[in-house]
């Protein structure tokens, strides 16, 4: 939904960042309003998960110029978890499994530390167990993977699953999705892109990273981004998504191309 | 198994089992100072370098052999051993035509043909014959590169101070008990030395030949490779069969600065005693890499298929920031071998990275052994290591041990080691031979199938010579 | 380094039914030398750790189990023997049905075979246990049996030697949970023999806990008949000596065996567990996994031997150790050892060593939580892997279900 009247939630400037002295991002432009849905579009090593990562803070990734400001305030200076309690959500493309670490007691803990932030009561076990239970039926997930170690044994669709889950537990105001439909079947894509709308409000935003039209036949983006050579290299409404899906990506070659970048 | 049995196979003899009929010069068996410094005295050497030796071998006399390796064999007698031999011929010849023509023909049949017209057009060797180099192709052309390339013998004579400056400083002389008495007799080797930024622009070799039954080959081979520059180094062995065992402890030293890269191969051939283990190579052998500089590499990758001891565990001692060490090998055994080989691994800087990839096939009734280390001290921050271990087993009489030994002092590294043992599996050979490929060539494609990340790191000239030579060893083992 | 001059002599005099087994151990003690580290399962020990043991007082005519009140319940039908090296831990005891003492020459035949079978009835602590143990808990195991919790404690600056012999005998079930106590720089010394008949299956829990200053040397050995399964989880924490020897045989093949080890160290401890399992049939399969923690300054040592003889056709073997390095003082050793001479075996072994997973952690801490948390949860799952297998709910009734681990030091 745009509203040009919508507040500005993500501010990504000139960013450019670079993973074992590789420089990989080299002049990231965005801007995410309120209400929003933006796709970023690309081939394998365009740019577009490291472009996820650097705004989760993972340490691997070094940010050598540019800023990123999320609701008006330097975003990079802030350790991950303090981005997620703050409300920027990573939807891993490899959700990690942990074994041993409880799922519940892993959801329970993460929720708690948001809803500190939000300045929400704290749940004890037992309102949260109510409370996860319900949000269960977002993804239409079995209560059984409550009880599994993190991820551990979970299926390609159960993790991605478990990823909205907890998008649905800690109320991102931005939330990041990296490649959430790589190795999904049909009626997982169906889940997972639901419970994605149905979390979507005109109070936060979503950013889809994704290199398949199938995701945005799900969900329609306000926005679709083509990344290239670590830049956003065209910007466009949802029928950029479409065209691409017909013509490919050779185009890009040949723009990089012109420009000598290639 | 299925009818085809290649154990009903006729094994191919040992194809390097000759011996040239050469006058040598030897002196009488036995060790003890005197003969120290008579060989030092025969290769008219510097002050220092009969220091070093008696240093060495007074050091010697109070050591012990070694007995913690999955080893078994006759004591040595080592008042029973040759320690000097060479074939008969006055100075070092300035040109091949001066060369004894016996010699030439030796290598020529060993497949290394020395003469300007046969010579490999791409490597540069040094051989070695006993105890001696003969001769060393292409120096004049290396030395247009300023890189030397020369026997140990000329090096003392033509660059002492590089000799007297490295000599020892990676493999001191006390290090163990095969490398202090390879110090105290050593008698030839390689020099190897690339200057600054030079990338040596061919392959170097050395040939090692034993030929006389009751020597022992002491040689030495050091290896400099100054700020930035690379060489790629290949050894190869043989020796001729005899139903005693001869005695070989070679020191290998490489020393690599800042951004500089060696990598050093070896195809191990030397004869391996009968099928009963009758005669045979002991190959003990000391090899040690120091990766001094930053950002500098060291690459062993060894192909070990004869003898019949083999003790050899090729290290790096990773000391510049963000060095690299590597080791590749395939170690093979058949009827009564057996090999207690490995690599140390040993972190020192930080970011240091090191791979380990060891293959080993056991055959017969031979005992093939991985003995490795890897050891990251409490100044490696960021050290990384992967280790990979694999045993293939032929028949039911053979043994194949892993100890690989890991040692940490430093959280932010990390270790990871794999293995694994299996046989050459029937349904894979089946399933082979199903699709009409010869039972013979089936197991073949399985070994070099089973060694081809190894193989892979081999030159290329080298890498072909390599499977072949396994499949022949392996011949009349699988049945 | 040696045995105090006259240690042997001030003992009391053999006496009882282990007197054979005891003048055995002193002589073997007085002629073979103190462990050296030139010999390979020496050779990271802190022998003055070891030499320390003789400092200590041999177990006196103590009465009381100080501390029984602390200790949680037993689990319904389960059954609780106590033993701190004097008392007779059957004193008043009524054995559940299936369960019975093993006495006279009965005992005399079994008692050593399964050491000799392992092939560690000479190793030294093995000889240090004949020498001074006074007393043997020995029983008979038939059929399918209540659980037993053998509780063991030492304080007081008392070296209390323990032997414990079961034999199971064909198709019997057992689950056995050993709770090894104690404080006040106390030590044990413990020697376990089992004998598992053919198709018996053996659940073992071994819970070590240390106060810090204390020291365990424990030898267990383990002969499994056919088509016998044994399953081995052994937790020690908080030792500032410790040398854990499981040793496991299976005789003629077909059996199983799975062996899971936590051992968790800080301050200036050393714990080294040294395993060693030897197949001498076919068939026979090993599940293995050994976990370290080493925090401080502390020093970890795992030894993992496997041996698969020609006989052992068709063994399926895996072993894996992973360890966890928490501080730059710290020190882990470890050294897995396959010994394989059949040829259509299965075996594949593995080590890491590393820190806590930084992808795990990021992953935490995108969720909110902080580094510190995540890495006291990462240690405490990694843990539980391993507590929750012990039997008899011993994780939940002794531990309250985890472990603390401290010293998380990047």
């Amino acid at each position: 939904m745009i509203r040009p009247d919508a507040e500005p939630l993500l501010e990504i400037n000139d960013l450019h960042a670079s993973v074992e002295d590789k420089p990989i991002l080299k002049g990231v432009n965005l801007e995410v309003k309120a209400g929003e849905i933006h796709a970023v579009m690309g081939r394998n090593g365009s740019g577009k998960s490291t472009l996820s990562k650097v705004l989760a803070g993972h340490p691997a990734y070094q940010v050598t110029s540019g800023s990123v400001r999320y609701l008006g305030r330097d975003l990079l200076e802030l350790e991950p978890e303090e981005r997620s309690r703050l409300g920027v959500f990573l939807g891993f493309q490899y959700p990690i499994e942990i074994p041993g670490v409880s799922n519940l007691e892993f959801l329970r803990v993460s929720t708690n530390a948001r809803r500190e932030k939000q300045g929400k009561e704290e749940f004890d076990t037992f309102d949260f167990d109510d409370h996860v239970r319900d949000r269960l039926q977002v993804v239409q997930m079995d209560p059984a993977f409550l009880e599994r170690s993190v991820n551990e044994g979970f299926s390609g669709g159960e993790k991605k699953r478990n990823e909205i889950l907890q998008m649905a537990l800690l109320d991102p105001v931005v939330a990041i999705l990296d490649e959430t439909d790589s190795g999904l079947d049909i009626d997982a894509l169906r889940i997972v892109a639901g419970g994605v709308n149905q979390l979507a409000s005109p109070d936060n935003c979503t950013l889809l990273i994704t290199h398949y039209q199938r995701l945005l036949d799900e969900i329609t983006p306000d926005y679709v981004h083509v990344m290239g050579a670590g830049r956003i290299l065209r910007t466009g409404g949802s029928e950029l998504a479409l065209e691409l899906e017909k013509t490919g990506y050779d185009w890009v070659d040949q723009q990089l191309a012109a420009e000598g970048v290639a | 198994m299925t009818s085809t049995s290649t154990r009903d196979l006729v094994s191919q003899p040992y194809k390097y089992g000759f011996v040239t009929d050469i006058e040598t010069e030897k002196i009488a068996k036995g060790l003890s100072e005197e003969v120290v410094r008579l060989i030092s005295s025969k290769k008219n050497e510097p002050e220092f370098l009969l220091d070093f030796r008696l240093k060495a071998y007074r050091h010697w006399l109070k050591l012990q052999e070694p007995d913690w390796a999955a080893l078994g064999y006759k004591a040595i007698d080592y008042q029973d051993i040759v320690y000097y031999a060479a074939p008969k011929q006055q100075e070092k010849k300035q040109s091949l035509d001066e060369v004894d023509p016996k010699l030439l023909e030796t290598f020529e049949k060993l497949g290394i043909p020395l003469s300007e017209q046969k010579r490999l057009s791409n490597v540069a060797v040094d051989a070695v014959f006993d105890s001696v180099s003969i001769a060393t192709t292409y120096k004049e052309k290396l030395a247009e590169h300023g890189v030397v390339f020369c026997s140990f013998s000329e090096a003392v004579v033509e660059h002492p101070e590089l000799i007297e400056k490295y000599l020892g400083s990676v493999v001191p002389s006390s290090d163990n008990y095969f490398a202090a008495l390879n110090s105290a007799v050593f008698s030839d080797g390689s020099f190897v030395f690339i200057p600054k930024g030079v990338e040596c622009p061919m392959e170097l070799s050395t040939y090692f030949r034993i030929n006389s039954g009751d020597t022992g080959q002491f040689e030495r081979t050091l290896i400099v490779a100054e700020e930035g520059a690379s060489v790629s180094y290949l050894e190869g062995c043989t020796a001729p069969m005899f139903d005693t065992n001869q005695l070989h402890a070679a020191v290998v030293e490489l020393v690599v600065l800042d951004d500089a890269s060696i990598k050093y191969s070896t195809v191990q051939n030397w004869y391996a005693g009968d099928e009963n283990g009758v005669g045979g190579i002991y190959n003990f052998v000391t090899k040690r890499g120091q990766c001094r500089g930053d950002r500098s590499r060291i690459s062993w990758t060894q192909v070990e298929t004869g003898s019949a001891i083999t003790w050899k565990y090729p290290s790096c001692v990773l000391q510049g920031a963000d060095s690299v060490g590597e080791f590749y090998s395939v170690a093979l055994t058949n009827n009564c071998q057996q090999a207690d080989t490995g690599t140390k691994m040993v972190h020192v800087g930080p970011r240091t990275r090191s791979t380990i990839v060891s293959k080993g096939i056991s055959a017969g009734r031979s005992s093939n052994s991985y003995r490795g280390l890897v050891q990251v001290g409490p100044n490696a921050k960021g050290a990384r290591n992967y280790s990979q271990c694999d045993s293939m087993l032929i028949g039911d009489q053979a043994a194949a041990n892993t100890y690989p030994y890991i040692r940490s002092q430093q959280p932010q590294a990390a270790i990871e080691h794999e293995a694994s043992t299996c046989r050459m599996s029937e349904d894979q050979l089946f399933y082979l031979q199903s699709r009409g490929i010869g039972f013979e060539e089936a197991v073949s494609m399985m070994v070099s199938g089973f060694c081809r990340d190894v193989f892979n790191q081999l030159p290329m000239e080298f890498a072909a010579e390599a499977d072949k030579l396994l499949a022949l060893k392996l011949e009349g083992s699988v049945g | 380094m040696t045995m105090p001059e006259g240690w042997l002599t001030q003992l009391p005099a053999p006496a009882g039914t282990l007197e054979p087994v005891q003048r055995r151990g002193r002589l073997a003690l007085s002629e073979h030398s103190f462990p050296s580290r030139r010999q390979e399962s020496w050779r990271l020990t802190d022998l003055k750790r070891l030499e320390a043991l003789f400092q200590l007082s041999l177990a006196d005519q103590r009465s009381d189990c100080s501390n029984v009140e602390s200790w949680p319940s037993v689990p319904a039908l389960a059954l609780r023997l106590v033993i701190d090296g004097t008392q007779d831990p059957l004193r008043g005891v009524t054995l559940p049905a299936g369960i019975s003492v093993l006495e006279g020459a009965e005992l005399q035949q079994a008692l050593g075979h399964t050491l000799s079978r392992c092939r560690c009835a000479s190793d030294w602590p093995v000889e240090l246990n004949h020498g001074v143990s006074q007393q043997i808990l020995a029983l008979r195991i038939r059929g399918k049996v209540p659980p037993i919790e053998l509780v063991m404690v030492a304080d007081d600056s008392r070296l209390v030697p323990t032997r414990v012999l079961l034999l199971v005998e064909e198709k019997s079930e057992f689950d056995f949970l050993q709770v090894v106590s104690a404080k006040g720089q106390a030590a044990h010394s413990h020697l376990l023999e089992i004998h598992l008949g053919q198709e018996s299956k053996v659940n073992h829990g071994l819970l070590a806990l240390g106060d810090g200053r204390e020291a365990l040397l424990a030898n267990l050995a383990v002969e499994q008949e056919t088509r016998s399964h044994y399953s081995l989880v052994s937790v020690s924490q908080g030792w500032s000596f410790g040398r854990l020897e499981p040793r496991v045989v299976q005789v003629d093949g077909q059996a199983s065996a799975s062996i899971h080890g936590l051992s968790v160290t800080a301050a200036d401890e050393q714990f080294a567990v040294h395993t060693a399992v030897r197949f001498e049939g076919p068939e026979g399969t090993l599940d293995q996994v050994q976990k370290t923690i080493a925090a401080d300054r502390s020093h970890s040592i795992f030894n993992g031997a496997i041996q698969v003889p020609r006989p052992a056709q068709r063994t399926n073997a895996s072993q894996l150790s992973r360890s966890l390095l928490l501080s730059g003082r710290a020190r882990i050793d470890a050294k897995p050892e396959l010994e394989i001479v059949a040829d259509d075996v299965r075996c594949t072994h593995g080590a890491t060593v590393s820190q806590l997973q930084e992808d795990q952690l990021f992953y935490l801490r995108s969720r909110g939580i902080t580094h510190s948390s995540a890495a006291a949860l990462l240690l405490r799952g990694y843990c539980k892997e391993v507590l929750d297998l012990l039997p008899l709910d011993a994780s939940q009734r002794w531990l309250g279900g985890s472990l603390q681990v401290g010293g998380v030091n990047p």
